[in-house]
């Protein structure tokens, strides 16, 4: 092993707390990116033209702000928005302050993703469950989060691999784990091993969320 | 009782506009209903006649831009959200294509309508079992949607729309989908529950089939407005619209029948003494000899090259095609005396001579 990736087994623990801190910003900024975006997207379908709660003024201004939002690059947010960071967090380095751009940069893409998968809930349903006396809140939940749930874990899917993916990039600008350590240890040094390794991990990431997902979507699915 | 309390759903004047950019459609144009308690009432039209959005109004799915709507003696429209919402689980409604969730068993799904109400949840489970052995499911209700067949997809749906023990089923085109077996086991079901349950049924179809075999009552609708309404026997015995008739030809074959008799016959090879005739026959003259009569006593040939027997709502019908051959000086009288046993008749060749002209 110290033949082929000699630079790794030199920092072992430090790769091993790089892994947990990328999973940490994945983990905590995907919970709190999956309640705001549920919220939006539920706000969008409900009050979308011929949605149950049809309200013009909130759709439009609500639609817009995602696709500003989702407008930004996420390397430039990152520099965008840390006087916010540093007022909600006290600091702009370290994995808890890169929560906020990451939450910033996934939430509106998580929105608009649920969003597509709540429209595909058949229209036919929404109006049966009308017919059957059901409130708007009785429809959100009993119909459309539940009819929709493998969709939206779906979405879920793409959404925390994309997440993954920035968390790197946040690592690169100074907020640690694997990115961090792939840009300013590996490539700095061009120490290609650490780099590679680094890579092999976040594919391995990534190929767990994808495989767990699936295997979720397979248990609540009853096409 | 009077009347008016008889009437469980009332349409005043309904109207509903759809304003789409700078088009508007008038959907539904100032439309009278009344339907009474335990009637199973037919709406029947083509595609866009405005059916479907007339029975949402029923339930308020659908707000009409003018009129009023009374179900049960109370005017809907006045209503507060909580209480509509509770006056749709008197109305039920049955879709098409079937509008289960897919994400819940059968059971779930007719348990549904029960969710969010008093009943525990043994009760609540006991009631569904209870709908789905009434429908002749009880062996699926571990099954999820997708694995049923259509005509049990829509029993599924009569189950759930069963289980707040509503008053009214509305059943949007419900039999539209599926094959015709299905389709008159379905409408068995219907006809079961109206008689049982005195379930009232409002039941829209553009199928003649449908209201023949199970409506009392039938309005016809065409852009927008019922053109003709009444007892179904009288109204497709004797149709004063052509819309009307065209229904009652289509469901009886007489239109398809024209057409082959035509592209087969020449008719402009008749003598001066042939006619092409269609007859049709309703109640007592179906029960007698009235064409050999015709024939013997008027000296006139009849070759038939049409006939069909129907029954509609227990009346038997009659239609036959027929090239009439002999002395038209009789001819008329004999017409005449057809008239007068109760069967109608059109002559065919004249019209279509005409017809054939113009192309």
């Amino acid at each position: 092993m110290t033949a082929i990736i000699p630079n790794v087994m030199a920092m072992k623990g430090e790769f091993v707390q790089a892994t947990w801190e990328t999973i940490y910003m994945t983990l905590m900024s995907a919970i709190i990116s999956a309640v705001l975006g549920l919220l939006v997207g539920v706000l969008l379908v409900i009050t979308q033209p011929g949605g149950i709660l049809e309200d013009k003024l909130t759709y439009s201004v609500v639609d817009k702000l995602v696709n500003l939002l989702r407008s930004i690059p996420f390397i430039i947010l990152l520099a965008v928005i840390s006087p916010l960071t540093k007022f909600l967090i006290g600091t702009t380095v370290g994995t808890t302050a890169s929560l906020v751009p990451l939450i910033f940069g996934i939430f509106p893409f998580y929105a608009r993703q649920v969003q597509n998968a709540l429209l595909d809930v058949d229209h036919g349903v929404i109006e049966a469950a009308e017919s059957m006396g059901s409130s708007p809140t009785e429809i959100i939940f009993r119909i459309y989060l539940r009819e929709g749930l493998a969709d939206i874990i779906r979405v879920s899917i793409v959404t925390i691999i994309s997440l993954i993916g920035l968390t790197t990039m946040a690592g690169a600008i100074g907020s640690g784990g694997l990115g961090d350590v792939a840009i300013n240890i590996g490539y700095a040094r061009f120490e290609n091993d650490i780099t590679f390794t680094a890579m092999i991990i976040i594919l391995v990431l990534v190929f767990a969320v994808q495989l767990i997902g699936d295997w979720i979507v397979r248990r609540v699915e009853h096409n | 009782m009077s009347e008016a309390a008889k009437n469980v759903i009332e349409l005043n004047n309904i109207s509903v506009t759809f304003h789409n950019n700078d088009q508007t459609l008038d959907a539904v144009k100032n439309v009278n209903l009344q339907i009474q308690k335990g009637d199973i009432y037919g709406i029947i039209g083509y595609s866009g006649a405005g059916k479907s959005t007339l029975v949402r109004v029923i339930n308020l799915l659908q707000q009409p831009t003018a009129g009023t709507v009374t179900v049960n003696n109370q005017e809907i429209q006045q209503l507060k959200p909580v209480e509509l919402r509770q006056a749709r689980k008197k109305v039920s409604m049955i879709f098409q294509h079937f509008n289960l969730m897919k994400s819940r068993t059968v059971q779930g799904n007719v348990e549904y309508p029960l969710l969010g109400t008093k009943i525990s949840k043994g009760e609540r489970q006991a009631k569904a079992q209870k709908l789905l052995k009434l429908v002749g499911l009880s062996e699926y209700a571990d099954t999820y949607p997708s694995q049923l067949s259509g005509g049990q997809k829509q029993r599924v749906a009569i189950a759930r729309a069963l289980a707040s023990d509503p008053e009214i089923l509305i059943s949007d085109e419900a039999t539209s989908a599926l094959d015709p077996k299905t389709t008159k086991s379905i409408l068995e079901l219907l006809k079961q529950l109206n008689r049982d349950l005195h379930l009232t049924i409002v039941l829209i179809t553009h199928e003649m089939q449908v209201i023949k075999s199970i409506c009392h009552n039938v309005a016809v609708m065409d852009a927008g407005e019922i053109i003709e309404r009444g007892p179904v026997a009288k109204v497709f015995t004797d149709p004063q619209q052509k819309l009307t008739n065209d229904f009652v030809e289509t469901s009886t074959n007489v239109k398809e029948a024209i057409e082959r008799i035509t592209s087969t016959i020449e008719i402009s090879d008749f003598k001066d003494n042939q006619e092409l005739m269609y007859f049709n026959f309703i109640g007592n003259s179906t029960k007698q000899s009235v064409i050999s009569e015709f024939s013997q006593k008027y000296g006139v040939d009849v070759n038939i090259l049409f006939a069909n027997i129907d029954q509609i709502d227990g009346e038997n019908v009659g239609y036959m095609i027929a090239i009439i051959t002999g002395d038209l000086n009789v001819f008329n009288g004999a017409i005449q005396k057809l008239r007068s046993d109760g069967v109608k008749t059109r002559i065919l060749t004249d019209a279509l001579l005409e017809g054939g002209e113009d192309q």
